[in-house]
């Protein structure tokens, strides 16, 4: 019950705080810790040469559109509080709705973007309506989403790859670069920058966090705290959407994947967000963070020769220190620096 | 019967200069002692210390140092004194929720407490089980099947099932059994029934300490008597000697110095801000009630009389039923979102529940409610948010090293100041306020009632809820008084003081 803060202000006084560097340090660790791997992978013998050209480079970076995409999609429920497990899944059909509707229906390529992107908000207002409306858990509704996704997805391709008919002008999205920049990384960049203007610069963003901070108080604001749980599903499943258009668009064909070794290293970097810049806060700069983390390493321990496993044993423990991380930055934010509990 | 004075024999319970000090001392060199064989009831208002006093007694809040207790002829210095000595002394406690599970029968509730028994196998042995907890129904005369689920029984039958189940494993010596508010949740029709069973173990040599509300009932099954008021012991003695209206006289204590209220009452014929009419909600039947700007009405009444439901009746946080109109036009029933648009705020009890965003930073928890206004054209400027709030913590005094600190490194008084400051900067035309200043320090709640009283003042109405009956005299100018659901007084002028506000909350000493 030390309550240091109440006896050393006075409320006329209000200059700018000292800068804690302690605290910059660790709004900023991440970043640091990428530039630190960049710099590393770079000099090392076994992975230099190789990593730091351009190529790499270029390729590393042109494969991260689509897992950032699906990233994104995923903080928009986390901010309210919420995992979303089919964020992978409806990817994987928004592309083979695409693909499908090019290939075996000959629609237009306008017509059948939108129709992926339109199947993935028709998912997400679905899977809002369930949890904000009718009050099923969300664990298991996004992840029963998920598996009928996938089984659906199977049931439609039989297993094969749909990728006769894409036209080109689709899948140079994919492939090629406007202004040498990989068109896939503008594209996904674009909708990274409007999710973030979203979450961070409108009332409706704002309420998404104070519903994650604490819903009932979000309530008692005068707030449709329903709505705008359905919404933040609703953004989820279009970005996700989105993605997997663009994931058509990248692999010039869909497949019958279900979208689920999609999802973990979404969740990863939905996970690692929280402990970029605003502690505590899934974020968009904090997903680019963390997916630039995953993808830096990954193709480092590579170059070096490490077996494959490690990637994956990476990714685990990745996903598992970031729940932890993430935690006890919480609960320092919250009953830190002489709380009063009454 | 037994005639023994308090006093006279070996105590079954006795603090000695016990204290309790958090921010402030909330329990104060309190001597105390229970004698056997008697029910002995204890009795204080909200803040009084005695939940307090039974916490340090059922050894689950560490007393300060220098105290004593003693159970069952043992002394302990306050400071080594565990749960595991309340027990092993005999002491026994029942709390006011039961601590039964639903869904469990009567004969796993006394399992989850005391332990399964088993097999040689080390299964469960339910049919040794049920005779056991057969046994112990039977000796505190109970007729329940031991399978029942807890659900099926009646009120009275719970609470019978709790006190048998704590004074399972006592049943040699006897015990010391502290019932928290055991009529609380009880019909009157039920209350007998429980008495006699208290009685009954009065007769059986057990000692009761019986904490209750309801004055009526205290007379009838206590002997002996102790009133706490602020930390300290205020009466004590055999119930006898008291009369009801010197308890109250005692409980309600003497007038803090400071008013926050009107020197004249605000004229009938002025247009009422806040009309409710019918409104019934939760426990509230048909309530109705008007208030004009610039006043305040208090609201009392026991835990149970609806007051907490009266307020997020109106804010529309609770189905209701009925009209509520501001400025003359009503407000539709159901949402908050159209009570805040007709300009009302609700303050909540439960701060860190229902009000606060631990997290995020005093600058984002003071625009909460007028977040819109930091919108061009679509976007929000929480820069422009950022610099209003240093004078924000100016106007309604809230004390941060930064504004930038998350709301959780507030001590509670500033902390609830931002609250109150997130709604009074939106104007709001009503504001409701439930337990405005619990838990909250002296200054601070000073503090408060000032910038209640401003924005109140400036033509607001309020409506504040609290247990708190100093407050309620200080700040309000007529105060309505809830029993079971019901507005049953209404004070106004001299008649909003403490001892007749605690009167008028007891009046008929039961709820219907």
């Amino acid at each position: 019950m030390t309550d240091t803060t109440t006896t050393t202000t006075r409320p006329t006084r209000h200059a700018r705080p000292p800068i804690v560097w302690s605290h910059v340090l660790e709004r900023y660790a991440l970043v640091i810790l990428v530039l630190a791997l960049v710099v590393l992978f770079s000099v090392l013998p076994a992975s230099g040469e190789i990593f730091a050209s351009p190529q790499n480079f270029r390729s590393l970076v042109a494969n991260q559109g689509v897992p950032l995409l699906i990233a994104v999609a995923a903080v928009f429920p986390l901010a309210a509080g919420y995992f979303d497990f089919s964020v992978g899944a409806v990817a994987a059909s928004s592309s083979v709705m695409t693909a499908a509707a090019l290939a075996d229906y000959d629609a237009p390529l306008p017509l059948a973007v939108a129709m992926g992107v339109l199947f993935g908000t028709l998912i997400g207002t679905f899977l809002g309506f369930l949890i904000a409306y009718v009050g099923i858990n969300p664990f298991i509704s996004t992840l029963g989403v998920a598996t009928l996704l996938g089984g659906v997805i199977f049931a439609y391709t039989g297993g094969l790859r749909i990728s006769a008919g894409i036209p080109t002008d689709l899948t140079d999205i994919g492939s090629r670069d406007w202004f040498g920049i990989p068109r896939v990384v503008i594209v996904a960049g674009l909708v990274a920058g409007i999710a973030w203007w979203i979450l961070s610069r409108t009332v409706f963003g704002r309420r998404l966090y104070s519903v994650g901070s604490n819903a009932r108080a979000t309530h008692l604001l005068g707030v449709d705290v329903r709505r705008t749980q359905l919404l933040a599903f609703v953004a989820s499943g279009t970005i996700a959407g989105l993605g997997g258009v663009l994931l058509l668009a990248r692999n010039g064909g869909a497949t019958s994947d279900n979208g689920m070794m999609m999802l973990f290293p979404a969740l990863t970097a939905v996970l690692l967000s929280t402990i970029v810049i605003d502690i505590g806060r899934p974020s968009v700069p904090g997903v680019i963070v963390a997916i630039l983390f995953i993808a830096v390493t990954v193709s480092g321990l590579t170059l070096v020769g490490t077996p494959s496993w490690v990637n994956q044993v990476f990714n685990g423990a990745a996903l598992l220190i970031a729940v932890a991380v993430a935690r006890l930055a919480r609960r320092r934010s919250t009953h830190g620096a002489g709380a009063s509990s009454s | 019967m037994i005639t023994t004075n308090p006093g006279d024999s070996e105590p079954a319970l006795r603090v000695t200069r016990l204290s309790k000090t958090y921010a402030t001392r909330v329990v104060d060199q309190v001597d105390w002692s229970l004698a056997p064989g008697r029910v002995h009831a204890l009795l204080g208002g909200n803040g009084s210390g005695k939940s307090t006093l039974l916490k340090m007694i059922a050894g689950v809040v560490a007393p300060d140092h220098g105290g004593l207790i003693e159970v069952g002829g043992v002394s302990h210095a306050s400071e080594d004194y565990t749960p595991v000595a309340a027990r092993a002394a005999g002491l026994r406690f029942v709390h006011q929720d039961l601590a039964l599970v639903d869904d469990m029968s009567v004969a796993d509730n006394f399992a989850l407490a005391t332990g399964y028994p088993r097999s040689r196998f080390g299964a469960i042995d339910d049919r040794d089980l049920i005779r056991h907890v057969t046994g112990q129904l039977e000796k505190r005369g109970l007729t329940i099947d031991a399978r029942t689920p807890v659900s099926t029984l009646r009120p009275t039958e719970r609470t019978l099932v709790a006190i048998a189940r704590a004074l399972d494993g006592v049943d040699g010596d006897t015990a010391t059994l502290v019932l928290d508010e055991p009529t609380a949740s009880l019909p009157v029709s039920e209350v007998e029934h429980l008495f006699s069973s208290i009685r009954a173990l009065r007769e059986a040599g057990h000692s009761i300490v019986f904490v209750s509300h309801r004055l009526g009932e205290v007379e009838e099954i206590a002997d002996d008597v102790t009133i706490l008021r602020d930390g300290r012991v205020v009466g004590q003695g055999a119930i006898a000697d008291f009369s009801e209206a010197r308890i109250v006289e005692l409980m309600a204590g003497h007038a803090h110095e400071q008013s926050f209220r009107r020197g004249t009452p605000v004229a009938d014929s002025v247009t009422p801000i806040l009309e409710v009419a019918d409104l019934s909600v939760g426990p509230i039947r048909d309530a109705r009630l008007t208030v004009r700007p610039g006043e305040i009405v208090g609201v009392a009444g026991l835990v149970g009389s609806g007051r907490s439901s009266l307020l997020r009746g109106i804010f529309g946080d609770l189905p209701s039923t009925g009209t509520v109109t501001v400025d003359g036009r009503t407000v539709p029933r159901g949402r908050t979102r159209d009570a805040v648009d007709a300009g009302i705020a609700l303050v909540p009890e439960d701060r860190q529940r229902d009000a606060a965003f631990l997290d995020r930073p005093v600058w984002e928890n003071l625009s909460a409610v007028i977040l819109k206004r930091y919108r061009r054209l679509g976007q929000l400027s929480s820069r422009a948010e950022r610099a209003d709030a240093p004078e924000a913590m100016r106007e309604y005094t809230v004390r941060a090293p930064s504004p930038s600190i998350p709301l959780a490194a507030l001590s509670g008084g500033n902390q609830q100041k931002v609250i109150v400051a997130r709604w009074l900067r939106a104007r709001p035309r009503v504001i409701l306020l439930d337990e405005p200043t619990q838990g909250v320090d002296a200054v601070a709640r000073d503090e408060i009632h000032v910038l209640l009283r401003g924005a109140v003042d400036a033509g607001a109405a309020a409506i504040v809820v609290s247990s708190d009956l100093d407050e309620l005299e200080q700040l309000s100018d007529r105060v309505l008084v809830l029993q079971g659901g019901r507005i049953t007084d209404h004070l106004r002028g001299d008649d909003v003081h403490r001892e007749t506000i605690t009167q008028a909350m007891h009046e008929s000493g039961v709820t219907p």
